[in-house]
């Protein structure tokens, strides 16, 4: 149903004007898509890991932590975007995600390779497809402001009165407002020209609020309750209509409580925070599809280093095959064998919503203490460290 | 023990409560060798317990009543299907070598009743390969090219219309006859169809129409069935250019003889559809019988263990047990009657449940031990049947569509005087009646009583919840011991490098110290997913060998073998690269590949209860155990104790047993004797498990194969 919502959007505003509707589902253009995320991808991740290296030659680490047995992320990522069953499916199944996708993998592209314009039309066309890649604006702040992931900007301060020379080339910059600045007013710009095109091509179908209230409206009320690899279907379909809109606003509020939190704590590694804001959105967003999966699962590969110690690898990786091969086969049991029920398939999903969250609470927590092992090394023991 | 130390300095304070949940998780993965032999024990124990926890059926749809109106059927209705009988029966119809003489004899029975009759013709459908076919729905048939108008069946529909119905539902009667041969059993068994379809175009509460289908079993009774339903289900709209059955100069000539033999209004050329089916019943009657009293068999079982509503089986046993006197049936593994082993442990149970009872009154959940004996030998055969995944009758045809469907079976005491066939005809009657009348009452779909469950006899079942114990029991070791063999391999690579290196630093020792640790396991988890690569190849290989003709079934065995063989070595070659064989002197590697191996066995099983809960079931007797005991045996020599002895001999003996083929000529050797075995039999077993979709098929070749390869590779693991 997402698809439809983003096939309304797409109809809508760049497709009418670039090339007609009926040939997207004909063309080749959902597989190029895939590779240009891809690339973009491995891009970002080179910068990422660039930026990675530099901060640990700025703390003297580089020779504790064997710079050499780095792994290449930007390329571990690509490959697992493009060979995730789950990008595939989503390719072959003609989904319109990986458009989505690439929207926010563009957005992301551009803010760590400082293209201002370039992060601020992902970034618009991104929420203008999906509505919830908007939160992704803290990211691209924190990314703009500070520059790419690095560790807490306290150590940097520490190793430094340590060595009590205070080499301000080797600190971090501060956070600038001029690159965000620059990104408001070129995302400012970027919207006026879409809804500008919305309006122009909506003029006969009621303009841009009926197109508001059927794309983001539709997202926001949950008004389908087809099944789907989510839980919100089945939740709203149980759910007593008086006190449908409650609980509407409590499943939305969800995510964004949890915005604040995350970005205090993540404020340095802005790229991993998107990439967690990604993982919510898609745990929690009312139309969920695979494709949304194979997003933060390709951009789990840019922290290959950072997340080499994460606990429950193998566990994750058994439950996420285990579920795929599982949702299916419920659904094939409940809809055509007629031997199932609603809760068969169902039960998937819950497994699926909880492998989620134990990937995201993992992972959040593996990068933190990444973090704590630095800090050990420069502080801890200097002396061990350096034997 | 390195991080556990960094935690402990950074947060310098003690260690926090570890949560009662983690805490039983820890003590279950370090006591996973007790748990897993208490629970594989329980686990089978629970299987034998089966017959004794199985519960009496009833009746749980409302709307069925069964036997509360009384039968209409007289011997009026009798006489006249005593009449087709002797019709059919008469040498002078069996003159036409196509057997059309007697289809246009039933015809014109139905038409006499005013029902609307039309043929369908069909070709015969040869064997195909699609294993992948139980999951997707039914598609309508492939044209094929090689029609020929020699080979054609041609089943006679006669409908009925409801006089009460929206004509929106529809209840569907099917006899087999095969024209060429029919025995005296068929003709009896449209004679009891004819009785009761005479009397249902008589009555006034019929809401929902009847369809009796007379199926052409010349080319076999499944596919004349299921040719039939495709064509009602799917219809197909074939291009002019593709030989039809309509062409062929013989079946014309039917029209024609129709057409002018017979007052026409009601009889069509074109194919008659009603409504949806609520249900169908496959009436047979058997020749030869050698029971002194007069028994009806019930067959189920359709493609992949798929099982019809409760509820219609148990009106079906209601009435006949308490309305007509018919002593019911369910299938027997005949051979387990006898074995003494069983009667034993039955009066095991019986002594057990004495024993219960005399210290508390209320237990009473003993049975006595021939009645578990019987029971026992009914569960295996359900558990056989479903297993395999071959429909035991025309029904299979019917649950592909959501249909439910049994096949009754009548066998009558055998004698030739006309009192003894007018009683069959009047109860076989009677009890079609009965069961149409309780199905006509249905508002809904059968949804009541149960779809997944097993037969100890046609008035006891276990149902889903109970028998999914025992095949819980019996996999819950596998994610412990999966996850107490990791936590090994993981923490013993750790203390090496505690010891080698000061804790805190990330050692200059160890060379993969950042990349890999915690992601260790995906160099095995490579290694199984390439053997479970392999073993999808091995699966799709059959496809390509059947094309060769005029291939022996030895032959193409001994093919498959090779090619699967050359594959194997072929994939090891490409796929294994050198980086892998770098890295796989690490110690304990076998351990890694163990615990993914059971890691996939675990989601494997899974997954196939949830499709096919025998197939399931039969498996995990024979991989729990290879798996959870896989051991390198040089680990085992080296050892040189009692017990890595034991172990030893089971791994060699398991290794051997659980060879799909292995374990098939040894299921076969124990129920046919060793005596006929032939290495081609595996490969036409294969054959028919392909041909009738079973997903049983991918089970061996994706789960158990590879399962078994890995464990074989673990025993001979150079560590």
């Amino acid at each position: 149903m997402q698809d439809l919502c983003t096939m309304v959007h797409l109809c809508y505003c760049l497709f009418l004007v670039l090339s007609p509707l009926i040939e997207l589902k004909d063309s080749q253009i959902i597989f190029c898509t895939d590779v240009v995320s891809a690339m973009l991808i491995r891009a970002t991740g080179q910068n990422l890991r660039l930026a990675y290296l530099r901060s640990l030659e700025s703390l003297d680490l580089v020779k504790q932590i064997e710079v050499s047995e780095f792994l290449f992320s930007g390329d571990i990522a690509a490959l697992i975007y493009l060979c995730n069953p789950f990008t595939i499916v989503a390719c072959v199944g003609l989904s319109t995600s990986p458009i989505e996708n690439m929207a926010v993998i563009l957005c992301l592209y551009g803010a760590c390779s400082r293209l201002i314009p370039l992060a601020a039309f992902g970034w618009v066309i991104a929420t203008h497809l999906s509505l919830y890649p908007a939160i992704l604006i803290i990211p691209v702040i924190f990314l703009l402001g500070c520059g790419p992931d690095s560790p807490p900007r306290k150590l940097f301060l520490q190793r430094h009165q340590q060595k009590e020379v205070l080499n301000q080339s080797k600190l971090p910059p501060r956070f600038s407002w001029g690159p965000v600045i620059h990104f408001a007013f070129w995302a400012f710009l970027w919207s006026v020209y879409v809804l500008v095109l919305c309006g122009i091509s909506l003029k006969q179908f009621g303009g841009l609020w009926e197109m508001f209230k059927s794309t983001y409206g539709f997202i926001l009320t949950v008004e389908d309750l087809s099944p789907n690899i989510g839980v919100l279907w089945y939740f709203f379909a149980e759910v007593f209509e008086f006190f449908r809109n409650f609980f509407l606003i409590v499943f939305h509020v969800n995510i964004l409580f949890m915005i604040l939190p995350l970005a205090i704590r993540l404020r340095h590694r802005p790229c991993y925070l998107a990439f967690v804001y990604v993982a919510i959105c898609s745990m929690l967003k009312s139309y969920p599809s695979v494709g949304d999966s194979a997003l933060y699962l390709g951009l789990l590969g840019w922290f290959v280093n950072e997340l080499a110690d994460m606990q429950f690898s193998l566990f994750l990786f058994c439950g996420y095959v285990g579920v795929s091969l599982l949702s299916p086969v419920m659904h094939n049991l409940w809809i055509w064998r007629g031997t199932g029920n609603a809760n068969f398939y169902f039960a998937t999903a819950m497994v699926y919503a909880c492998l989620q969250i134990v990937l995201v609470v993992e992972g959040v927590s593996a990068m933190l203490n990444h973090d704590r092992k630095l800090r050990n090394l420069i502080t801890g023991k200097p002396q061990d460290a350096k034997s | 023990m390195a991080e556990t130390k960094e935690k402990s300095l950074s947060d310098e304070k003690p260690k926090p409560r570890v949560r009662p949940i983690v805490r039983l998780g820890i003590f279950l993965i370090s006591h996973s060798f007790h748990v897993s032999v208490v629970c594989c024990t329980a686990g089978v124990l629970a299987l034998f317990l089966l017959p004794v926890l199985a519960k009496n059926t009833y009746i749980s749809e409302n709307a069925l009543m069964p036997g509360s109106a009384s039968p209409m059927l007289s011997n009026q209705h009798v006489s006249d299907g005593n009449r087709l009988v002797k019709d059919l029966t008469n040498p002078n119809s069996k003159s036409s070598e196509t057997g059309i003489e007697s289809h246009k004899i039933i015809a014109q029975y139905m038409l006499d009743l005013g029902a609307e009759v039309s043929f369908h013709k069909f070709h015969p459908q040869m064997n195909q390969f699609h294993p992948l076919h139980f999951f997707s729905s039914p598609d309508s048939g492939k044209i094929q090219e090689n029609y020929s108008c020699s080979s054609y069946g041609i089943n006679t529909v006669g409908i009925i219309r409801a006089p009460h119905g929206d004509g929106k539902e529809a209840i569907v009667l099917v006899t087999p006859y095969n024209a060429l041969k029919s025995g005296f059993g068929e003709a009896l068994s449209l004679g009891i169809a004819y009785s009761v379809f005479s009397l249902l175009t008589q009555v006034t509460w019929l809401a929902k129409d009847i369809i009796w289908l007379v199926a052409d079993s010349q080319y076999g009774e499944y596919a004349a069935v299921a040719a039939w339903l495709r064509e009602y289900q799917t219809p197909k709209f074939s291009s002019l250019s593709t030989p039809n059955a309509e062409m062929c100069p013989d079946v014309n000539n039917l029209f024609e003889l129709k057409g002018h033999s017979i007052s026409g209004s009601k009889f069509s050329n074109s194919f008659r559809r009603a409504g949806t089916m609520a249900s169908a019943l496959v009436l047979k009657v058997r020749d030869q019988n050698e029971q002194f009293e007069d028994t009806i068999s019930i067959y189920a079982e359709a493609s992949n263990g798929q099982m019809p509503n409760l509820d219609l089986i148990n009106v079906v046993n209601y009435l006949a047990v308490h309305r007509q006197g018919l002593r019911v049936n369910v299938e027997k593994l005949w051979s387990l009657l006898n074995s003494s082993w069983l009667k034993s442990l039955g009066e095991i149970f019986e002594s057990l449940a004495k024993v219960a009872k005399s210290l508390y009154p209320k237990w009473k959940f003993g049975i006595p031990a021939t009645e578990y004996v019987e029971g026992t030998a009914t569960l295996a055969s359900s558990l056989y049947y479903q297993a395999l995944g071959v429909p035991t009758g025309p029904h299979g045809a019917f649950r592909d569509y959501q249909v439910d469907a049994i096949t009754l079976e009548i066998s009558p005491k055998f004698s030739l005087d006309k009192v003894w066939r007018n009683d069959i005809l009047l109860r076989g009657g009677r009890l079609i009646e009965g069961v149409i009348r309780s199905v006509n009452n249905l508002l809904e779909k059968f949804h009541q009583s149960f779809f997944l469950y097993l037969l100890t006899s046609p008035s006891k079942f276990v149902s889903v919840g109970v028998y999914m114990i025992a095949f819980a029991l019996l996999i819950a070791p596998l994610p412990m011991v999966a996850a107490s063999l990791y936590v090994d391999a993981n923490s013993s690579s750790n203390c090496s490098k505690g010891d080698s290196s000061t804790p805190s630093a990330i050692t200059d020792t160890d060379e993969h110290s950042i990349a890999i640790r915690s992601w260790r396991w995906l160099n095995s988890a490579k290694l199984v997913f390439i053997v479970h690569l392999w073993g999808a190849i091995v699966s799709l290989l059959p496809y390509f060998i059947s094309q060769i003709p005029d291939c022996s079934p030895t032959t193409s065995f001994m093919i498959w073998v090779l090619l699967s063989i050359l594959s194997l070595l072929t994939l090891n070659s490409v796929l294994a690269s050198p980086l892998a064989c770098a890295k796989a002197t690490q110690e304990k590697e076998w351990a890694l590949v163990k615990s993914v191996t059971i890691s996939s066995v675990f989601i494997g099983l899974g997954l196939m209860s949830v499709i096919n809960f025998a197939t399931a079931e039969i498996g995990a007797l024979l991989m729990v155990p290879m798996c959870l005991l896989a051991q390198p045996l040089k680990l085992d020599v080296r050892a040189g104790t009692l017990r890595s002895f034991c172990r030893m001999i089971c791994n060699l003996v398991l290794g051997h047993i659980a060879f799909p083929p292995a374990a098939f000529f040894l299921l076969k050797g124990m129920l046919d004797g060793f005596g006929n075995a032939n290495v081609g039999d595996f490969w036409m077993w294969v054959e028919s498990l392909w041909a009738w979709n079973s997903a049983t098929y991918l089970f061996i070749g994706m789960v158990q194969l590879p399962c078994w390869v890995l464990c074989i590779s673990i025993l001979f693991h150079t560590c």
